[in-house]
């Protein structure tokens, strides 16, 4: 069978069961979305399926045949960041990096569907995705800026949660 | 522009945000086999038999290794501290924890791997198990570790790490109330996003190539060549790019096995633990049972502590005597007390083994110390900010273990955290600083502790 | 049913380094000929951010800009021994090595330029990638020139190597836990007020606001000094309130094998946070810095229990607080339960003890 992943035509040999993460990971080399528990629990693999997030470790990749699949590296790369990628950047928003991937798809998924700033409605569409390093909020402050676009990347943002006492 | 103090951006932020960074389980090399361990079904069992022949003969297996297959099978992590070696890298005699290796091995795919560990043969005669290091102490309680119950290395031959400091006895004939309380924070996971992932890669030139996922390479590059009783010109340890940590990864999980597999097979060998895996196998934080006993003065100074520390090491040492050194060293918090009178112990139990954890020996004092120093502001009355301002560590004042303190903040951040909460100070509190102590912050009982030397 | 609010503070401390000293950590940096910085230590960025902290201070201390500099703790072959990314040693300990064999390259530079431009290296300063005479900055060399005539002229390669090794501190009384040196590399600071909301019918506990400060010496990165501080602040919270590896202690069964049926923080449980951010320097850090990555997730659980007390008027001193402890603390509570005083003893927790649980070892106040 066919996919497209980020724009490219791939055939896939792997038996029509075999998680989708597994495909895109050991069979086409495509190493953006990450093996966080292979059980739809941390949202690390999650990729855009026809503009949807989807979990990949619980996609059979013979249930989306000819789909396009878009990864974390389908929105930019490193030149060329989309705005969500800049955003969290820009707010330091990633620290071990891991969960980065599927975090930033569903992000774009979600200001893509209309999302706001809202830092409650960010938290409920982020809700399934485990991040142990940040605690979130820079992760939530970058989602609530991404739309703006057009960050400083020499520097980060500062802070409206922090007092400096020198 | 200075760098230092400038908000820059992360060095690695790019490549995490396009994907690119490249953690263990992205590297790729040639003819690589994955691997699969037999672990223990049971919290504690003596192994009576254990035949691997049939599963050597599965399609697809390369290699399967042994507690026979191992140079140095029972190396001390921190021997260098003078912990001495418990544990076993594979178990031979028995098994102590629920989850513990005891075979691994290295097959073409995952699915061929676990299907030779099911065809191991195994028996077990089981064990009584402890879970509860309250029961430690009991005449009756399971023998779980060649060494009892109770950890016996501190210093040589003590069971025991002790602080002793002025005279707790006379502290609390002199105190106005004696308060106790138990504390017990639970194990918990480190949790990282990144499962413990190794690679071993033979080359041609005799030497291995270990890609890893610890917080210290050399750490673990040491415990690697130990097992396999290599100089290290031997071994390349490649890795400084880790998908979380938080104290699990000084563990060295997943690297000398390996490094066995890849040397038998003569292929790269990976390991990468199933979520499930790093959840039940993998180290916990340790939980801890905590007794503290303070007699204070009803406006509210503390005169004497009495504390018992109880560690859950699990089934071997590890780190744990190192963590409750560590916990003893800070068992008043950021207060001075004059008076003390500390045991702590490592007990064993058929938990997990627990390990480092982000705060390692001290998070557990912290919730003990500061819910303790909470409950004595309620019962006197005395306003928690002024409890905690009046026995704060000041400049001059010394540590449980007799060093002076250089630099104590614990003045600034409370008055820091009052101004931003609204929570009013009256004088003297509001004024107080981190200044050597005199007047009316220097009381009798803290007379004698103070330290005027410039050199610590 | 009603929602309780309450509150509660913690102040706490916590070593930078490992307990005792003893830990070395080493790095060494070599110049490329176009005056780049090639920085080489074994400390893992476990998401801490010692590559970036490392090299802030590199650039800084040799006087480049930090563009200008490229870490490589990739592997044990190039980098020297570093003990490790933990007790909160990765900043100070580590970032000691790098700062010290940067101030060597910076030696170096300026040992070349000064034959390179016939002026005294203690004349010399360096300042954004350019060598400079002091009181006449129209006097200067590029670091780039300063290195082609390393390499392309004297025949040189600058280098500079740096180690950092607190001296191991031995107990040298076990009876009394004294020690023969100092046993830290320094001690940071940080205190707590917690405020949360508890349901008396539920016995859900929600966190509403975390206010802290800490004292970082000096910090290297504002930006990822928060990071440490937010992510302890909800990992604090789950250790206070939410995760358990036993949840069916004392029985060892059943425990999360996956993280449907492991509680831990996720977003929704984030609650507002207040960072503070105190800069003391320490005489010894880099630049002043102490480590505070680990304490970080140390004084939330008291602030936490306390806030709780302060809302309901029951203590949980067991971890997690969760609804069915607190439920059972209420029910506990409303049947008149509580310490027990007999003259001036208060005795909290006697169904905890070990004077109740075990029958091997007593703890009282008669020493």
């Amino acid at each position: 069978m066919n996919i497209v992943v980020n724009g490219n035509n791939r055939t896939v040999e792997s038996p029509p069961l075999t998680p989708l993460l597994h495909v895109l990971r050991e069979e086409l080399d495509v190493l953006g979305p990450k093996a966080g528990c292979e059980n739809g629990g941390c949202g690390a693999c999650t990729v855009l399926i026809d503009g949807a997030p989807r979990r990949s470790c619980l996609t059979a990749v013979g249930s989306v045949p000819d789909a396009e699949v878009t990864t974390v590296e389908g929105l930019g790369a490193p030149e060329s960041m989309s705005d969500v990628q800049q955003a969290f950047v820009h707010y330091c928003a990633a620290q071990c990096g891991f969960c980065t991937p599927g975090m930033i798809i569903a992000a774009t998924a979600y200001l893509e569907g209309g999302g706001s700033a809202d830092r409650t409605e960010i938290s409920e569409a982020l809700a399934g995705h485990v991040c142990r390093c940040t605690g979130y909020l820079k992760i939530l402050d970058a989602v609530a800026a991404a739309r703006d676009g057009n960050f400083d990347l020499s520097t980060t943002a500062e802070s409206p949660h922090t007092t400096v006492l020198t | 522009m200075k760098a230092v103090g400038a908000r820059l951006p992360r060095y690695d932020g790019v490549g995490h945000a396009t994907g690119r960074t490249v953690y263990v389980d992205d590297v790729r090399v040639n003819r690589m086999l994955h691997t699969k361990a037999l672990r223990s079904p049971h919290h504690h069992a003596a192994i009576k038999r254990l035949d691997t022949s049939r599963a050597e003969q599965m399609p697809g297996v390369a290699a399967i290794v042994t507690h026979t297959d191992v140079p140095l099978l029972t190396y001390g992590h921190l021997s260098a501290l003078g912990i001495p070696a418990d544990e076993p890298l594979l178990a031979s005699e028995d098994v102590r924890y629920k989850g513990q290796p005891i075979a691994v091995v290295a097959a073409t795919d995952t699915d061929a791997a676990q299907a030779a560990v099911d065809a191991i043969d195994i028996e077990f005669e089981e064990l009584p198990a402890l879970f509860d290091m309250r029961k430690s102490f009991d005449d009756d309680a399971p023998q779980i570790h060649h060494w009892g119950t109770i950890y016996p290395h501190f210093e040589g031959e003590m069971n025991v790490r002790q602080i002793r400091k002025g005279n707790v006895e006379q502290a609390f004939e002199q105190a106005d109330r004696i308060i106790s309380g138990v504390y017990r924070p639970a194990a918990i996971e480190q949790m990282p996003l990144e499962t413990q992932v190794g690679l071993a890669v033979p080359e041609p030139d005799g030497r291995m190539t270990i890609y890893s996922c610890t917080q210290a390479l050399y750490f673990s590059m040491g415990v690697v060549a130990a097992h396999l009783q290599l100089p290290l010109n031997k071994l390349k340890f490649v890795g400084g790019t880790v998908g979380g940590g938080f104290g699990g990864k000084v563990d060295t999980a997943t690297e000398t096995l390996c490094a066995l597999l890849a040397q038998k097979s003569g292929r790269p060998v990976k390991w990468r633990w199933t979520r499930e895996e790093e959840f039940l196998c993998s180290s916990t934080r340790a939980p801890w049972h905590m007794e503290i006993i303070d007699g204070v003065t009803s406006d509210g100074w503390i005169l004497g502590r009495k504390m018992l520390t109880l560690h859950d090491a699990g089934g071997y040492a590890r780190f744990s005597p190192y963590g409750v050194t560590k916990h003893s060293f800070h068992h008043t918090g950021a207060y001075t007390i004059p008076n003390l009178h500390f045991d702590g112990y490592v007990c064993f139990t058929n938990r997990t083994p627990t390990s480092a954890m982000r705060g390692y020996g001290v998070t557990s004092v912290s919730f003990a110390v500061e819910t303790h120093m909470s409950r004595i502001a309620t019962e006197l009355g005395v306003d928690p900010y002024e409890l905690r301002l009046k026995n704060a560590n000041r400049i001059g004042d010394t540590s449980p273990n007799g060093i002076r303190y250089m630099d104590p903040s614990t003045v600034d951040v409370l008055h820091a955290i009052a101004d931003a909460t609204d929570a009013e100070l009256a004088a003297p509190y509001s004024d107080a600083t981190r200044e050597m102590r005199e007047g009316e912050w220097l009381p009798e009982h803290l007379v004698g502790q103070l330290s005027h030397s410039e050199d610590h | 049913m009603a929602i309780h609010t309450g509150r509660g503070i913690a102040s706490i401390e916590y070593p930078t380094g490992m307990n005792q000293n003893g830990d070395p950590s080493q790095a060494w940096i070599k110049v490329k000929p176009d005056g780049r910085i090639d920085v080489f230590s074994g400390t893992s960025d476990i998401g801490n951010g010692s590559k970036t902290i490392q090299s802030q201070i590199v650039a800084d201390t040799i006087g480049v800009p930090y563009d200008w500099v490229t870490y490589d703790n990739s592997n044990t072959d190039s980098s020297p021994v570093c003990t490790g990314t933990f007790a909160s040693r990765a900043t100070f300990v580590a970032g000691k090595a790098v700062l010290k064999a940067a101030q060597r390259v910076r030696e170096r530079i300026l040992e070349v330029a000064g034959q390179e431009m016939e002026i005294s290296p203690e004349d010399l300063e360096i300042d954004d990638g350019e060598v400079m005479a002091k009181g006449a900055p129209t006097k200067k060399l590029n670091v780039g020139d300063v290195a082609a005539a390393a390499t392309w002229g004297h025949g040189e390669l600058i280098t500079g190597t740096g180690a950092q090794l607190n001296p191991y501190a031995a107990i040298s009384d076990p009876t009394t836990g004294e020690v023969d040196g100092v046993p830290h590399a320094a001690i940071s600071y940080a205190a707590c007020a917690a405020e949360v909301e508890v349901n008396d019918e539920t016995g859900e506990i929600r966190v509403v606001n975390l206010t802290q400060a800490y004292d970082v010496g000096k910090a290297i990165n504002p930006a990822l000094v928060e990071g440490q501080i937010e992510g302890g602040a909800i990992m604090g919270l789950g250790l206070g309130v939410l995760e358990d590896s036993y949840p069916y202690y004392p029985s060892a069964e059943h425990r999360g094998g996956d993280f449907g049926s492991y509680y831990n923080p996720s977003s929704a449980d984030l609650p507002e946070l207040h960072n503070i951010i105190i800069e003391n320097p320490s005489a010894d850090g880099p630049y002043g810095a102490k480590g505070i990555g680990e304490m970080s997730n140390n004084a939330q659980p008291a602030a936490i229990a306390t806030a709780v007390y302060d809302a309901i008027g029951v203590w949980v001193t067991e971890l997690p607080i969760t609804p069915e402890r607190v439920l059972k603390a209420i029910d506990a509570r409303d049947a008149g339960g509580g310490p027990r005083r007999e003259g001036k003893h208060v005795i909290f927790d006697e169904e905890l003890s070990i004077n109740t649980v075990g029958t091997g070892k007593t703890w009282t106040a008669g020493v």
